[in-house]
């Protein structure tokens, strides 16, 4: 069940660079949270820490059922369906991305982080992840898919937390998930008016401001 | 319950002020509901300089020393804001630029954004910090695109990518931190993530996971403080947000960014044995260099005071750098001077920039003759940004000069000296092509508006009394938030 998790996480996040639909991005990142919250709910069952499952309820609710939402609602109001643009092509973008996979594994096989017994498993999966997202914004000129690279991001260092510590203190996980709604609502909200603004998403028309 | 009120009055006022926006009187009170966050912060600053420390919620929130100052100039610079805001913002709306409703929204969030400042001054805990300096830049993102023209919204949607994958990696900082700890504190208590408890058990964490940590950590609010090279979305989003957002993002929200790198540093300092401050040292300086070259050819005002930002951040981060009782107490005494410095030159350009239309510094020219106050007072304000004597900031500039000679380390307050004398050139010779020159024809006399006045005679007034002395409240003060690094420092 843990590998099998692991693979839909790392197989979703990488048909991000292959996708040409915003709304099959939307459909990998709850994908993606559900996987999260899946993992979230083998370790509750393996070490019986109550704040794990609430974890595991609040990524199901914020990250697989509200974003995805907030975020398809944006797509369709913004008929940012179609426009998925990348600095490189398709072929050097999966190149590039695999090539961080590899990375990923390595790094994480090299870290002697005083990790979790349950959790050490998913550490390179995590690190993989974050790496990722930070491609995923750097590659794609489209607006929102630079917000789904803020998430995937954000689900990396959610995992990390979880594969090193059990997760955060509740406190402030509650803190890390309300920050991410209003992240997403705020860049659902810029992606409105910049689109009102601009007629596009493109982000290649906002290069004005420099020097 | 001092606390409470602190957090629940900028709140209040938030919401009453955007819910009332209709009606003149949402304007004086959202100013009423600043000034009494302020007296919230004075009476915390009372209670915390006399030697309290104050606790509330189950630990959740601790205010020292260090956490109050950060407090009150929050609370001083966003009470001159929301005055100055009246004036500024009834101009735009008579002008068509702003509705009355879109006034209200920003009322709104520029007090949920001062409440969101005050937050991570004072929670005591490293992941509540860390959330609530990401809610501080989307709250400011929302600020930055207040006007919604395309260049405002390129700067915010800049602004926000960056702050947030930036405040990202200061998150990984804080578990890699929050690691190193477990073995000592345990896991799963709140406590292994309260920096006051860090900071007592920080001779037995373990030296290279706070090392990465700390770097992690300075380099994601590094991103928020602006120091370079994470600095470019800086003069981006100062420069295209409304003059008030300006003043309190330039003069506070880069403060409360390097709060969050300072406390973590107290920690580092002490389980690195005092090697911490070098990584202070070198961003300092390279923060300082980077922008001599973007202050001596800039054509945009706005944007020449953000790089302006950047230099006295790295000046800041530099003197803690260095360390010792000399170089904090110039640091601190620096932080405040520039806070109500570059407040104050927020404003009055924000006035110069609406009077001429322009932000573009070759249209500016004789703005003492056509706006005999607000001119003056820019001309003021900008000789006391620079560092001419006799105003604030040459005494905190030279005392970390000083410290760092005494610190032993004396080429680097030559190279120092050296950058901040070329700032000085290169500052002079465009404001003083500002100040005097040929008033434009078509530009009036005009009348400064009397809230702006008010609004810049609370900063102004500050930085005239502390350029002749450094009076005795503020040496207090001052003394006791470097205190409270001291403990971290060789």
């Amino acid at each position: 069940m843990d590998s099998f998790v692991t693979a839909i996480l790392l197989l979703s996040t990488l048909l991000l660079f292959r996708t040409k639909k915003t709304m099959d991005a939307v459909i990998i990142i709850a994908v993606q949270s559900a996987g999260l919250a899946v993992i979230a709910l083998l370790m509750w069952q393996k070490t019986g820490m109550v704040h794990l499952f609430i974890a595991a309820v609040l990524t199901i609710v914020v990250k697989t059922l509200i974003i995805p939402y907030i975020l398809f609602y944006t797509v369709k109001k913004t008929k940012a369906n179609r426009n998925v643009e990348r600095t490189m092509g398709q072929f050097g973008s999966i190149f590039i991305a695999l090539i961080l996979v590899v990375t990923g594994q390595y790094v994480a096989s090299h870290l002697s982080l005083p990790g979790a017994e349950h959790g050490m498993r998913y550490l390179a999966t995590a690190i993989i992840l974050v790496f990722l997202g930070t491609l995923t914004i750097i590659n794609n000129k489209q607006v929102l898919m630079q917000g789904i690279g803020v998430i995937v991001i954000e689900n990396g260092l959610f995992l990390l937390t979880q594969a090193i510590s059990y997760g955060m203190p509740l406190a402030v996980e509650l803190g890390v998930f309300f920050d991410l709604f209003v992240a997403v609502v705020i860049i659902a909200s810029l992606s409105f008016r910049i689109h009102s603004a601009f007629h596009s998403l493109n982000t290649e028309k906002m290069r004005d401001l420099r020097g | 319950m001092l606390a409470l009120g602190l957090l629940i009055s900028p709140l209040l006022t938030g919401v009453l002020a955007g819910l009332l926006s209709k009606h003149k009187a949402a304007d004086l009170l959202q100013v009423i509901g600043a000034f009494s966050t302020l007296c919230f912060a004075v009476m915390i600053a009372l209670e915390v300089f006399s030697g309290h420390r104050i606790y509330a919620f189950d630990d959740l929130i601790y205010i020292d020393a260090l956490g109050s100052f950060n407090i009150m100039l929050i609370t001083i610079v966003g009470f001159a804001a929301a005055i100055y805001s009246i004036g500024y913002m009834r101009y735009e709306v008579q002008e068509k630029v702003i509705t009355r409703k879109q006034l209200g929204r920003y009322y709104f969030f520029l007090h949920f954004f001062i409440l969101t400042m005050l937050a991570v001054s004072a929670v005591d805990n490293l992941g509540l910090l860390w959330v609530g300096i990401e809610l501080t830049t989307l709250v400011s993102a929302m600020l930055v695109a207040f006007y919604g023209t395309q260049h405002s919204l390129e700067a915010a949607w800049k602004y926000l990518i960056m702050g947030v994958v930036g405040i990202a990696f200061a998150l990984l900082g804080i578990v890699f931190l929050y690691l190193s700890g477990l073995n000592v504190i345990g896991q799963h208590t709140t406590s292994a993530m309260q920096w006051t408890e860090l900071l007592k058990v920080a001779t037995e964490l373990n030296p290279r996971w706070v090392e990465i940590g700390f770097i992690f950590i300075l380099i994601g609010f590094g991103t928020k403080a602006g120091l370079a090279p994470m600095h470019f979305w800086l003069p981006d989003a100062h420069s295209q947000a409304p003059a008030p957002v300006s003043a309190v993002l330039s003069g506070v929200l880069l403060n409360t960014a390097l709060y969050g790198i300072f406390r973590v540093y107290a920690i580092a300092n002490v389980t690195l044995q005092g090697h911490a401050g070098d990584y202070l040292i070198a961003f300092g300086l390279f923060s300082i260099s980077v922008t001599v070259p973007f202050i001596m050819v800039q054509h945009d005002l706005k944007r020449m005071l953000a790089f302006s930002s950047v230099e006295h951040m790295g000046i800041i981060t530099l003197a803690v750098g260095i360390g010792g009782p000399l170089g904090l107490y110039g640091a601190f005494l620096h932080m405040f001077n520039h806070s109500m410095t570059k407040s104050l030159l927020f404003f009055s350009a924000g006035n110069i920039a609406q009077k001429y239309h322009s932000k573009y510094i070759d249209r500016i020219a004789g703005a003492v003759k056509s706006m005999p106050f607000t001119g003056s007072v820019f001309l003021l304000a900008a000789f006391a940004a620079i560092g001419a004597p006799p105003f604030s900031i040459f005494l905190s500039e030279f005392t970390i000069m000083l410290a760092g000679a005494e610190a032993g380390i004396l080429w680097v307050s030559c190279v120092f000296s050296t950058l901040i004398v070329l700032i000085f050139a290169g500052m002079t010779y465009y404001v003083v092509r500002m100040g005097f020159g040929e008033m434009p024809v078509r530009i009036g006399r005009k009348k400064t508006d009397y809230w702006m006045r008010v609004a810049m005679c609370i900063p102004l007034s500050l930085i005239l009394l502390c350029g002749l002395y450094v009076p005795e409240f503020l040496e207090h003060a001052v003394w006791a938030a470097a205190n409270v690094l001291q403990g971290g420092v060789k």
